[in-house]
């Protein structure tokens, strides 16, 4: 007969039962054994068959030991006594979080993971890269090149508009070429008190006198300085507005300068450059800061330029036509057209200013058709119809951009990655958890049953782990492109810009901004209230339990 | 569907089925896996894995109290009900009594 003690020792292993209770719980299962092999040797089994029915009795003997174990005790079995597929003995687990934790050497996944919309700050601007230190460091290099760009991107995406400003006048006192940031610097700081953009201004008429985009950002200087003080007794709605921006000359000028320029440029490509180029230097190539500078692009203000385009056509070319003039009032429509295929000429990647441009052109080509129609200018008139189909076709172009957007493979890609990088975080936040309570539970095994029901119950993270971050590295690979790899900022708007609308397809912002930037404080509060009022019903409870004891 | 009732009931009464056994006697382990298989005319078994565990537990609760002695020429770990044990099988069965009657008169219950 076989040792039936031996062989149930054997297979339960080490059973940390206290009182002695381990042998008892041997010597009862090996009976059942016993018992069980007898039985069957009686029913005439040959001696395997009847073995082989005593064994089948217990099928998981890791299962009855765990069971068993807590049956006595009353608690989970210790996890570092446990051998299940995914306890803390096995050298498995550990392979498979070391195996997660070696994606993170590889650049893509690293790329990947500052895709993901994890914080709510998601701009340009990165604090280490251009703290104080690393700009003192490049100006000692000696490198003045590098350094007054560096100070450019400082002076572009800065939140500290102060730094913004001191850092345009270093970087443009270094190399002058770069005195088209003064666009930037002029336009958007209008919050720091006592702040006049007019030197920036000058300082750019002065170097680029024949660029539209100029004079906008003086006319709209003159009116957003003071914009509450002046302006807003006037309603837009019906013409109030315009009619008395007009009669202020230093916004009229500029205007008249503005639409009469030779070109408009808001120095898009300079821009994308310079950004593509300060990143790489500065180790960051990635291509979700490279867009989100590039999409900081300065634009002037556009409802200003609308208002002096309606002056144009309806005060303006509508009294020359009343008058008798249609030649002048040719010219004021023919104003607007130009100035909006200007706009379309510029080589920003942004969509509005394109669909502004032709909501521009199209009112002008409006009122200039009948006109010359009137005056019997046919065939200037049919080469107006064709460039107004020509305005058309743009728009409806347009009007399909998000859905062109959402259809491309990339924004597929993108809410892939996007699911992904949502397992990613949960495993990766219950494999720290499960790390946490294993690593303290080794040390002191009886620390807390709670953390032992967490260290057995979240044994599968670290498994699954290593399958999320492949699943994120694989649908990430085909988009992993250095940023050196994008000719222009619309190279990177088309393949990337996809992508990142993708991942950004679930809003997570008002988690983020809402919750964690906003309710951090007051959540916590809650909890510890919470904590404490289960404190006390606990005490009131045992307090009770006590006194009827006492009555006992 | 059928096979989860079967062991959802299984799970709900395995206690109350065990206590009714050693109400009338000691028993030791293998005794009341067999007895339930042989008095539910096979209808009802326990698979052993899952009753050691079940006698565990209940003796922790301190509703039975098992002891080592002497049968049929070897020790066996015998378990008896304890007063707790007592008191808990007449709320079972009691609450039993109403579960099973009231499924009855909806179950066998005949329209005019």
């Amino acid at each position: 007969m076989p040792d039936w003690k031996k062989i149930v020792g054997e297979k339960l292993g080490c059973l940390p039962l206290n009182n002695g209770r381990q042998e008892d719980v041997i010597e009862e299962l090996a009976q059942q054994l016993e018992s069980a092999y007898e039985d069957a040797l009686a029913q005439g089994m040959n001696e395997q068959e009847a073995i082989c029915r005593g064994l089948a009795q217990f099928k998981d003997w890791e299962k009855l030991r765990s069971e068993v174990f807590q049956s006595v005790e009353g608690t989970q079995l210790p996890v570092w006594e446990q051998n299940g597929i995914s306890a803390p003995r096995r050298l498995p687990v550990w392979i498979a979080l070391a195996v997660a934790l070696a994606f993170l050497l590889l650049p893509s996944f690293r790329k990947v993971l500052q895709v993901l919309p994890l914080s709510s700050q998601r701009d340009a601007w990165d604090t280490s890269a251009f703290s104080a230190d690393a700009l003192r460091r490049i100006e000692r290099s000696g490198d003045k090149g590098k350094y007054a760009r560096t100070l450019a991107y400082v002076a572009l995406h800065n939140p500290d508009d102060q730094q913004a400003v001191l850092a345009a006048e270093k970087a443009i006192a270094l190399d002058p070429q770069l005195a088209w940031i003064s666009a930037r610097v002029s336009h958007a700081n209008y919050l720091i008190p006592g702040y006049d953009p007019k030197p920036w201004i000058n300082r750019l008429k002065a170097w680029d006198r024949d660029n539209a985009y100029v004079y906008l950002l003086e006319a709209g200087a003159s009116v957003h300085q003071d914009w509450e003080k002046r302006w807003a007794k006037f309603t837009p709605l019906n013409g109030e507005l315009r009619r008395a921006l007009v009669q202020d000359p230093s916004w009229r000028i500029a205007m008249e300068k503005a639409f009469s320029a030779p070109r408009f440029e808001i120095y898009s490509d300079r821009q994308f450059l310079l950004e593509r180029g300060v990143l790489l230097e500065r180790g960051l190539d990635r291509p979700d800061k490279l867009m989100l500078a590039a999409a900081s692009v300065q634009f002037p203000d556009f409802t200003l330029v609308k208002m002096y385009a309606d002056y144009l056509r309806l005060e303006v070319g509508e009294s020359e036509e009343k008058k008798g003039h249609p030649e002048n009032a040719l010219a004021a429509y023919q104003s607007v057209a130009s100035f909006g295929q200007k706009l379309q000429a510029d080589s920003t990647p942004m969509e509005f200013q394109h669909t502004f441009s032709a909501t521009l052109r199209k009112d002008a080509y409006d009122k200039m058709i009948p006109l010359l129609r009137r005056e019997g200018r046919h065939g200037e008139a049919a080469v107006v119809e064709s460039a107004l189909a020509a305005v058309r076709a743009e728009e409806f172009g347009g009007r399909k951009l998000f859905e062109r957007l959402q259809r491309s493979p990339a924004y597929r890609s993108g809410q892939i990655i996007l699911v992904c990088g949502l397992s990613l975080i949960l495993f990766a936040l219950a494999a720290a958890l499960w790390f946490a309570c294993v690593a303290l539970l080794s040390v002191e095994p009886n620390l807390s049953r709670a953390m032992n029901w967490l260290g057995s119950h979240l044994g599968w993270a670290p498994v699954l782990l290593p399958l999320s971050s492949l699943c994120l590295f694989i649908s990430f690979f085909p988009y992993s492109r250095s940023i050196s790899e994008y000719s222009a900022a619309e190279d990177l708007f088309a393949t990337f810009g996809s992508l990142y609308a993708g991942v950004g397809s679930l809003r997570l912002d008002p988690i983020l901004d809402v919750w964690i930037d906003h309710m951090f404080w007051p959540l916590l509060w809650c909890a510890v209230m919470l904590l404490l009022g289960a404190l006390c019903l606990r005490l009131i409870a045992w307090s009770r339990h006590t006194d009827q004891s006492g009555v006992q | 569907m059928g096979a989860t009732l079967d062991r959802e009931l299984k799970k709900g009464n395995a206690e109350l089925l065990i206590l009714a056994l050693l109400e009338e006697k000691a028993r030791h382990g293998y005794e009341i896996g067999k007895l339930i298989a042989e008095r539910s005319e096979g209808i009802v078994r326990f698979h052993v894995a899952s009753l050691y565990p079940l006698l565990y537990r209940l003796e922790r609760r301190g509703w039975v109290k098992g002891e080592w002695e002497p049968a049929g020429g070897r020790r066996r770990r015998f378990y008896r009900l304890t007063a707790t044990g007592r008191k808990t099988l007449a709320n079972q069965r009691i609450r039993w009594r109403a579960f099973s009657g009231a499924v009855n008169r909806i179950a066998e219950v005949r329209h005019a």
